[in-house]
């Protein structure tokens, strides 16, 4: 309770400070403005969203204020994914693809109007609920912190791998796993951690800094995406009428169990290693239709459903950061974006992070969420225009940026090189039906995972039993274990009937 | 034509005027600082102070930028040597800087820079507060004891932590594990959570952890005591007088600009350094952040590189973590 009292306080005068600078404005409502347009132009993301300011702020305007602009882009859009599905049954990012099950059907009804005001609001309280928690869990976490050494890290980044692998994939899970695998041998290119001895550099002085950040996730986030959608150049027909924006209240109070329940499994979800908000829009929904006493009206305009995908994937943010903040182990695709932003910037999450840093976090996203609200329930009609703009426009323009943003960040000419190589082998891999995702977050934990799992047999000398003797790393490695036994074929035979599946993309 | 006259007697005019400034004295125009370490860094930080304090005493303005990336911050020195030897591109650097040869970064040796040095935090060692080594006598008893055996923390192979580790063991016969880290920031952690029994950093870096009592400080490698909090923290070298041929080996931050530019330049530059060094920002700076002031620059400063890159070069060669061969580069043995 002092905890969330001291935690509490601190907020407060935070947020104060963001509220009474004039500056924070001037980075916060273009940001979430152009965070909506991104989460509503169907095939730019969230994260695309994330990764390009990341590369445009880089390292040359202050953090505090970079961090604004980041999050706020990462608020707006992953609730401006929820336009192009509600209105047009195109979900705008993966994250509100469950959106669209429930939200079209209203549309049809004549009833747009009312889903857009229902998933502004429910996206509003996700995102805070979202943010409560990573106040409390932050301070919860750092309190545990003392006790994750080397072998902890080493199991946590694994996990990280393995899980991201595991609900990322659309159809085979081994898929996942080989992304993540890819990455992972990627993390082991350049100077390795311990020794300094370069690895599979090939002579060229390039690859001893190994691969870099942000050129890796421009070309794994940004250069499929770009090439995906000039390929289909996906058009938009006309926008239905959609009628008044502006919620009934009423029907919000009555699905506060919902909207709670949608929240907290989203924190959770978001605050997996690697797994983000996608996922989490798709196991509300589920659940939520799972748990409805009115399952048939799911997929028909269900307001329950539209409430559960919606809550969650905005609560998910929050519980995103979480691990991002303490671990430094990213808990969503964005989020990874984030910590290169924190990277070039020379801010190393962990159990000695600054405090403020957190609070001030905190406090960009509440001011983001309020942002959103209030962009969402009044201007709403002109950001429904964007959908008109055609792929073949905005898609270019998103290429310069996305070089631009790779090149500004220092690295020279070879990060243009590298990002183009990455974007075309994830264009493939992709193509494939290979999840891109834990890819990247095989390159940005294996770089973790190899040094304390090699650091742990320094200190013991090459003994193991580091990894189980530790209370904290048994389970870990329990974790673990359980995660790739789950996934074994004569395993799941064993508990098909028990366990209901529910991964991203099958959902009905 | 009248307009075409206009615009030739103008454009002669300029063309004046500018060789005119050519002729002016150094500087006319506003210098810019590559630091080739990140923003917020320790190099970054100390020459954004120290530019802001040179700015007074120059009729011109400096702006400081980061040019990263590369081999031990390759990219931005080769940045500022392929820049116009005029004295308006300087390169802020650090000890780290020297090891960029030896590593593959480019093919030069610090020689190219007229240095500049502003100063460094000294280094110390220190355990987890609930250690069982209440002095560095101690320490170093149960090392021989059982050499190889306690691990000490260090940020990474070839570091200015890791090369007064090497030293402290060549000086007092102690053996100990060591354990590289990537930055003192996660080695200092592995020492607060116990994994390590010892960590070698800077007192700027160790001071919060020292001061909430999560680390208890054993002795200065810098040849000088220092006090916390009303605690005297012994120094190194006079309790082990052996250590006095390798050590002290300190933290060198400062910036410099190209050997090959004309004395003008490096005199107006010398007198500004000068100056700003005398102010009390830089000595009130210093004392907030526990550094100590160095004020070196030209032939001295150069030979305070040029031992750095000796003993770091030659240790990484020894150690295998070096590309390249120092004796093709024609550095030295220490």
């Amino acid at each position: 309770m002092e905890l969330i009292a001291s935690q509490m306080t601190g907020f407060a005068y935070s947020l104060a400070q963001l509220i009474i600078d004039p500056i924070t404005y001037l980075y916060l409502l273009p940001a979430v403005a152009l965070g909506i347009i991104f989460g509503a132009l169907p095939g730019l993301t969230a994260t695309l969203a994330v990764t390009i300011l990341t590369g445009f702020f880089g390292n040359k305007f202050p953090l505090e204020y970079s961090l604004i602009a980041l999050i706020g882009a990462y608020v707006g859009a992953i609730y401006g994914g929820s336009y192009p599905s509600i209105l047009v049954n195109i979900p705008g990012t993966a994250a509100s693809a469950a959106t669209a099950m429930d939200g079209y059907p209203l549309t049809k009804q004549g009833r747009g109007g009312e889903a857009l005001g229902l998933t502004t609001t429910a996206s509003f309280i996700g995102t805070l609920i979202g943010t409560f928690c990573l106040l409390v869990g932050v301070g919860l976490l750092l309190m545990i912190s003392q006790s994750i050494a080397s072998p902890e890290k080493a199991l946590l980044a694994l996990f990280g791998i393995l899980v991201s692998g595991t609900l990322m994939s659309q159809d085979l899970v081994i898929k996942g796993w080989i992304a993540g695998l890819l990455g992972l041998g990627m993390a082991m290119v350049g100077l390795d951690p311990l020794l300094s001895e370069p690895r599979y550099t090939f002579g060229w002085a390039y690859l001893l800094s190994g691969f870099q950040v942000v050129p890796v996730l421009m070309g794994a986030f940004a250069i499929p995406q770009i090439i995906s959608g000039l390929l289909e150049g996906t058009l938009i027909s006309k926008v239905r009428e959609i009628g008044r924006i502006i919620p009934n209240w009423r029907t919000i109070g009555q699905r506060m169990p919902t909207i709670a329940r949608s929240g907290a499994l989203g924190v959770g979800i978001g605050a997996l290693p690697g797994v983000g908000e996608d996922v989490a829009g798709w196991v509300s929904y589920g659940i939520g239709k799972n748990l409805s006493k009115e399952k048939e009206k799911f997929g028909k305009g269900a307001i329950d459903g539209l409430l559960s995908s919606e809550t969650a994937n905005n609560a998910a943010i929050g519980g995103a950061l979480i691990p991002l903040l303490v671990l430094g182990i990213p808990g969503s695709p964005p989020a990874a974006a984030l910590l290169g932003a924190l990277m070039i910037n020379n801010v190393i999450p962990g159990p000695n992070i600054d405090p403020n840093l957190i609070l001030h976090i905190v406090s960009i996203l509440v001011m983001a969420s309020a942002t959103m609200f209030l962009m969402g329930l009044f201007t709403a009609r002109a950001f429904i225009h964007v959908l008109k703009i055609p792929q073949s426009i905005f898609l270019p323009v998103v290429l310069a940026l996305t070089t631009i943003g790779s090149f500004s960040v220092g690295g020279g000419i070879n990060d243009l090189f590298l990002m183009v190589v990455v974007g075309i082998v994830s264009f493939a891999l992709i193509e494939m039906k290979y999840p891109i995702a834990p890819l990247v977050i095989g390159v940005i934990l294996g770089g973790l995972f190899d040094e304390s799992f090699r650091r742990t047999l320094l200190i013991s000398d090459g003994d193991l039993s580091g990894f189980f003797t530790r209370p904290a790393a048994a389970i870990l490695l329990a974790c673990n274990v359980l995660l790739i036994l789950s996934q074994l074929p004569m395993v799941r035979q064993l508990f098909r009937r028990k366990i209901p599946v529910m991964a991203p993309g099958t959902g009905e | 034509m009248k307009k075409f006259t206009a615009l030739a007697v103008a454009a002669a005019l300029s063309m004046v005027g500018a060789s005119a400034a050519q002729a002016q004295e150094y500087p006319f125009r506003d210098i810019t600082n590559a630091v080739v370490w990140g923003a917020g860094g320790g190099t970054d930080t100390i020459n954004r102070m120290v530019m802001a304090e040179m700015e007074k005493f120059l009729p011109v303005g400096i702006s400081v930028i980061n040019q990263t990336g590369g081999v031990a911050g390759s990219n931005g020195m080769i940045y500022v040597l392929n820049q116009p030897d005029d004295g308006y591109t300087l390169a802020g650097i650090s000890e780290s800087n020297v090891t960029a040869a030896v590593q593959g970064g480019w093919d030069k040796r610090m020689n190219v820079w007229f240095p500049f040095i502003v100063g460094g935090s000294p280094l110390m060692i220190s355990v987890p507060a609930g250690s069982q080594y209440n002095s560095l006598e101690e320490l170093v008893a149960a090392a021989k004891a059982a050499p190889e055996t306690i691990p000490a923390a260090a940020s990474g192979s070839g570091s200015i932590h890791h090369l007064n580790l090497l030293a402290l063991e060549n000086g007092t016969d102690a053996k100990f594990r060591f354990v590289p880290y990537q930055g003192s920031a996660p080695a200092m952690e592995a020492a607060v959570n116990g994994e390590v029994q010892l960590v070698i950093g800077s007192l700027a870096e160790q001071f919060p952890l020292i001061d909430g009592g999560k680390l208890k400080p054993l002795a200065m490698l810098s040849g000088q005591e220092a006090s916390i909090g009303g605690k005297t923290i012994p120094d190194a070298l006079s309790e082990f007088p052996s250590l006095k041929q390798y050590l002290p080996l300190s933290q060198s931050i400062g910036f410099a600009v190209a050997n090959s530019a004309s004395d003008d330049v490096k005199n107006v530059l010398s007198e500004a350094f000068t100056q700003a060094m005398a102010s009390d920002t830089v000595s009130k700076w210093a004392n907030d952040n526990h550094y100590v002031i160095s004020g070196q620059m030209g032939d001295a400063a150069s030979q305070t590189f040029a031992k750095l890159e000796s003993v770091f070069a030659w240790t990484l060669w020894d150690l295998g973590a070096a590309t390249v061969d120092p004796e093709t580069l024609g550095i030295p043995k220490p």
